[in-house]
């Protein structure tokens, strides 16, 4: 359904001496449709720019996506603005994704109408619906965003969304702003929705708690790649990649269940995008590093059905 | 002993639309070396008591009760006085360390200063002081980043100098205000494992809304909601036998905890609800929470709920 080959994006910076960013480099993956791919990466990865990729608010520097066997990367503006409405989008901060300005009626028509979806007569009707779907009550139509607490502002989103009827939403960090009793209601309903319309779903997000239980398929960044990829099952009870491992124990540490041990922690920090590594791009960090690693750059291998790991030892 | 004594604190703030109880009616006491965490989440008054604490909240706010500190309360001392104490006894981690660094100082300036009002040491040897703060708190070649910007540390880096600047002039007692907020996981748990070790003989007041991290840190941990406590016991203890409605919402909601919502939101902090403020929300309302306001009572050595039907 979604596929993507060899995504790559690198921004330049600097007037006199041109710097390059990697911040996405050679990416590829595929989502079946109705189901859910998580993209997981701290921060700097590059998964909002892959994001951003895909719906082609930037323009990439090389690489295809294809969306039923179209490749948006080549389609004319006016094509790709027929394509659009099938695929949404859904940002971290609800607030400042709403025109402060507009009640949440308004905000919801504007796409009704932009892309003619829904006759004038039957917009009222068709708000009172959506705004149904997504657990809000009739008297919210008229409010304000500032009159709504940041979970129901999520909600509006959702709600404006769906008025596109999307095949695809990329969704990113749509939790991250709220507090948990919150986001619990919010993860819900968006797996609800998944089910009743079958939506496909890349769910970017750096809270491996939440993908876990929001993904079929998972996909680990570090530094503009993919170091694993693989079921939710196999990436979580079988991390190849050491970066994947210290995630998922740097994260066990907090886990309020989990039992209090040591474990190794991850030393120091990410490196720049700009200063890359040679070879594999995690060897400056990773406790099992060979002087291969330095040199060669490992390729993403399968290693069972689906789960693929980036990594010279494993 | 108990190293911090918080006794009837009410903080109000009067606006035009009524009266902001944002800190309504806490008592709590955080003995030395311990570490008592306050978990609650946006809006609950969290960051309201760790500021009462240090009396660091705008004129217009209107405080009540007690808050005892090394046989002072503190709600009554001069300013003058407040001011040593802030830094030399009590310091504050705040989050956000981006906003709370000042962009145009060096680094190393920026510890050396509070070292220097408050320990009175020239500008050499403060200078030097700063340093072996940055290396305590693990910053490589700290002599060579203590004369760069904040603006070339990393995220991570910069907290680490927040802690830094905390430490400098050995408090007794720390308030930590969510001082992992924004910090990607690895980095996350380094800091945690930071603050654990350099507060081992220090007695910390922890406010997050992150119960993995108070887990890590907190010796007793109490939950917050709508400007009251509702429950707080041994850390163990909250995690096995969560009492409050509240709080086994709360962890309930957790991801890896079932993530089941609590229904309905936080109530406002100028209408609340009568009775139980969180009847509204709670499966196990009846007629006394509407009406009747639940006080705390210990059910277990050390545990204590405020609910009728615990």
């Amino acid at each position: 359904m979604l596929e993507v080959n060899g995504l790559t994006k690198h921004f330049s910076s600097g007037i006199l001496q041109k710097q390059h960013v990697k911040a996405v480099d050679g990416v590829s993956f595929r989502i079946k449709a109705g189901t859910t791919l998580g993209l997981v990466g701290e921060s700097g990865c590059g998964k909002t720019t892959i994001g951003r990729l895909i719906m082609r608010l930037i323009e990439p520097t090389d690489g295809q996506v294809l969306f039923d066997d179209i490749d948006l990367l080549t389609l004319k503006k006016r094509e790709l603005r027929k394509i659009r409405p099938r695929m949404q989008m859904i940002f971290q901060d609800p607030d400042s994704s709403l025109d402060p300005r507009m009640t949440i009626g308004t905000s919801i028509a504007e796409p009704l109408k932009v892309h003619g979806i829904v006759p004038k007569h039957e917009r009222s009707q068709k708000i009172r619906e959506l705004i149904k779907t997504v657990g809000l009550s009739p008297e919210h139509v008229n409010r304000y965003p500032y009159q709504l607490s940041g979970g129901q502002n999520q909600r509006v989103v959702l709600a404006r969304i769906l008025a596109m009827n999307p095949d695809i939403i990329i969704a990113d960090e749509p939790t991250s702003s709220l507090d948990v009793s919150v986001q619990a209601q919010i993860l819900n309903l968006m797996k609800d929705l998944q089910k009743k319309f079958n939506h496909t779903y890349l769910f970017i997000t750096h809270d491996l708690d939440v993908v876990r239980i929001m993904a079929d398929r998972i996909a680990v960044m570090y530094l503009g790649k993919l170091v694993e990829i693989g079921e939710t099952h196999d990436v979580f009870g079988y991390a190849k990649h050491p970066y994947t491992q210290a995630l998922l124990s740097a994260a066990t540490r907090m886990k309020p269940g989990a039992e209090r041990k040591k474990q190794t922690l991850l030393k120091g920090e990410t490196p720049g995008p700009i200063d890359m590594p040679s070879g594999c791009r995690f060897h400056t960090r990773c406790p099992r590093k060979k002087n291969r690693c330095m040199i060669e750059e490992p390729e993403l291998v399968e290693i069972k059905g689906g789960h693929h790991v980036a990594c010279h030892f494993i | 002993m108990s190293s911090l004594e918080i006794i009837d604190l009410k903080t109000h703030f009067p606006t035009p639309d009524g009266h902001v109880r944002a800190v309504d009616t806490i008592t709590l006491s955080i003995m030395e070396n311990e570490t008592f965490g306050v978990i609650g989440e946006t809006g609950c008054g969290k960051t309201v008591l760790g500021l009462s604490v240090m009396r660091l909240l705008p004129p217009t706010a209107t405080i009540a009760g007690k808050i005892r500190y090394a046989g002072r309360n503190l709600l009554e001392v001069s300013e003058a006085e407040m001011r040593r104490v802030r830094g030399e006894e009590i310091a504050m981690i705040l989050q956000n360390p981006t906003t709370s660094l000042n962009p145009v100082i060096r680094v190393g300036e920026q510890i050396a200063e509070a070292i220097r009002l408050h320990q009175g040491l020239n500008k050499r040897d403060a200078k030097k002081k700063a340093v072996e703060m940055l290396d305590a708190v693990k910053i490589p070649s700290p002599a060579e980043r203590a004369n760069e910007y904040p603006h070339e540390f990393s995220g991570g880096m910069k907290q680490r100098v927040m802690i830094a600047m905390g430490l400098a002039c050995d408090p007794a007692l720390i308030i930590a205000d969510e001082p992992t907020k924004g910090l990607d996981v690895t980095i996350k748990a380094q800091i945690v494992e930071l603050i654990q070790k350099v507060t081992e003989k220090k007695a910390m007041l922890l406010i997050t809304h992150d119960l993995g991290v108070a887990r890590e840190l907190c010796d007793r941990i109490a939950l917050m909601y709508a400007g009251e406590l509702v429950e707080y016991a041994q850390i163990k203890e909250i995690f096995e036998n969560p009492l409050h409605p509240y709080t086994r919402g709360f962890l309930g909601s957790l991801p890896d905890q079932g993530l089941v919502p609590i229904p309905g939101i936080s109530p406002s902090l100028i209408e609340l609800p009568d009775g139980c403020r969180f009847h509204p929300r709670c499966k196990y309302t009846t007629d006394v929470c509407k009406q009747k306001h639940p006080e705390m009572i210990e059910v277990a050595e050390g545990h204590f709920v405020r609910c009728f039907h615990a």
